[in-house]
């Protein structure tokens, strides 16, 4: 199956700090573990779940052998990446963060009053970056609508991401 | 990711255990001594969980021994050597009685958080407003610092002290766990407690050592 | 086992309340994904996650207590003792 994995610039993971040999050219080795979900395995995200693991650099993984699906990742016991996802640079990532910002304003305005106090958060977290206001406008958007429409706004960056990212069918 | 290492470790703890058992029924002095020194940190640890004073602690633990001795013939390996040594203090911590030994209030846990919470509730938003739950202001990133500040002489001795002001199961549990590094297993056999408690107890007991580091290291 | 406020996100009041039970692989898959997903977002709880396996390092190297002498003294007599029966 392929799936997606975000790692820092370092090729490290985020939560182990495994370093990852990286595809240079062609697809990279495959790596062997055993899969317990969330504590070991090769772990990544399927289209869906992108927004919940933004990253610094994203990459394209095939995973095979057992694989188990959780809620908002997958964990195999075989994985490779197969090639970095270029389109998501430092730019895109700026932009999607805006995108997720207006997101917030939107939401915050469309009621009567405006949640000012929520709208308070929105632009002092521009420097924690798109995970942060990925959340930012979910949360906002439960807050108003409740927890079907946390879900939405997530599906909706994850359109968005596929989009900007080529990904998908 | 992580190796499976659990199986042979305790493949080889039980092969070493075989061979200690050996050598000390052989009467080797050595052995004897090195077990003694092996487990007298955790002796004392859990020996302080029923006694007053450190002073007593020290003789329970000493008595446990001479205990341990008696028995050693008898001893057939059934639990490990370590949870043998063990009940064997505990019991001895007990059954030295009266006013000195008292049974630890386990059932008494309140669910973490209740009424002992990790951080003071002050340095997150309040129910109610905008992001409830989440920090008001950042705590510290020691990882800017360098390791040997982290991890020097200084900082351990904060941590030492910090152990020292602990309630007595929380000091056991963490002195037991993280000092001595018994498993949470042992700690559950040896105290006779569940998991969970024993989990909560480890909780609040690294809590108020992070918070002890954190007064320390923000200064 | 901590009952959470939401089925979508935890707090970092949550957070660090559930801190000890990650590092021990006691959250049940759900609760775990949430702590991950929140410290994925959340720098501050990425501190103090961080903070709290430095405490653990920190609190291993705590020397463990050595032996009083007397008492390694009256072992030792009382193993030889052991020995001769």
């Amino acid at each position: 199956m392929i799936a997606y994995k975000f790692l820092r610039p370092d090729g490290t993971s985020a939560f182990t700090g495994f370093r990852w040999q990286l595809p240079n050219g062609g697809p990279g080795p495959w790596l062997d573990a055993r899969v317990e979900p969330c504590r070991s395995g090769i772990h990544a995200c399927r289209l869906p779940d992108l927004p919940f693991w933004v990253g610094r650099t994203l990459w394209e993984i095939e995973l095979d052998g057992e694989i188990v699906e959780q809620r908002s990742k997958v964990a195999a016991s075989r994985g490779r990446l197969l090639r970095r996802i270029e389109a998501w640079d430092d730019e895109l990532r700026d932009e999607y963060t805006r995108m997720c910002a207006d997101r917030a304003h939107e939401l915050v305005n469309s009621v009567s009053p405006p949640l000012e106090a929520w709208d308070a958060v929105v632009e002092p977290s521009l420097p924690e970056g798109p995970a942060l206001l990925g959340f930012v406008a979910a949360r906002i958007a439960e807050e108003i609508f409740g927890s079907e429409a946390y879900h939405a706004e997530r599906a909706q960056q994850v359109a968005w991401l596929s989009e900007r990212l080529g990904l998908g069918a | 990711m992580a190796p499976v290492q659990e199986d042979h470790q305790s493949i080889a703890a039980a092969a070493e255990e075989a061979e200690l058992l050996v050598r000390l029924r052989a009467g080797d002095e050595r052995a004897f001594e090195s077990l003694v020194e092996a487990y007298h940190g955790t002796m004392l640890a859990v020996a302080r969980n029923y006694v007053k004073t450190r002073d007593v602690a020290e003789e329970v633990v000493q008595e446990a021994w001479l205990g341990v001795l008696k028995g050693l013939d008898r001893f057939e390996g059934r639990s490990s050597l370590k949870t043998w040594v063990l009940k064997i203090l505990v019991n001895t911590a007990l059954t030295r009685g009266g006013r000195e030994a008292r049974s630890v209030p386990f059932s008494s846990l309140a669910p973490a958080g209740e009424d002992e919470p990790a951080v003071e509730p002050e340095r997150f938003r309040p129910p109610g407003e905008a992001f409830a739950g989440h920090w008001n202001g950042y705590p510290g990133d020691w990882s800017s610092r360098p390791e040997e500040g982290l991890l020097g002489r200084e900082t351990i001795d904060v941590a030492k002290a910090a152990i020292e002001t602990l309630p007595d199961a929380q000091r056991t549990v963490i002195a037991m766990r993280d000092v001595a590094g018994c498993s949470a297993e042992e700690v559950c056999d040896t105290l006779d407690v569940s998991e969970g408690n024993q989990r909560v107890l480890l909780h609040r007991a690294r809590s108020h050592v992070r918070a002890a580091l954190e007064r320390h290291l923000d200064d | 086992m901590t009952e959470l406020h939401s089925h979508d996100h935890v707090t970092c009041q949550e957070v660090v309340e559930l801190v000890t039970d990650y590092f021990e692989g006691a959250l049940p898959a759900d609760q775990a994904d949430l702590f991950e997903q929140h410290i994925n977002f959340c720098e501050g709880c990425d501190w103090y996650v961080d903070e709290m396996r430095t405490t653990v390092a920190a609190v291993g190297r705590v020397k463990e207590e050595d032996v009083p002498d007397e008492m390694r003294e009256r072992l030792l007599t009382a193993f030889r003792d052991w020995k001769r029966k």
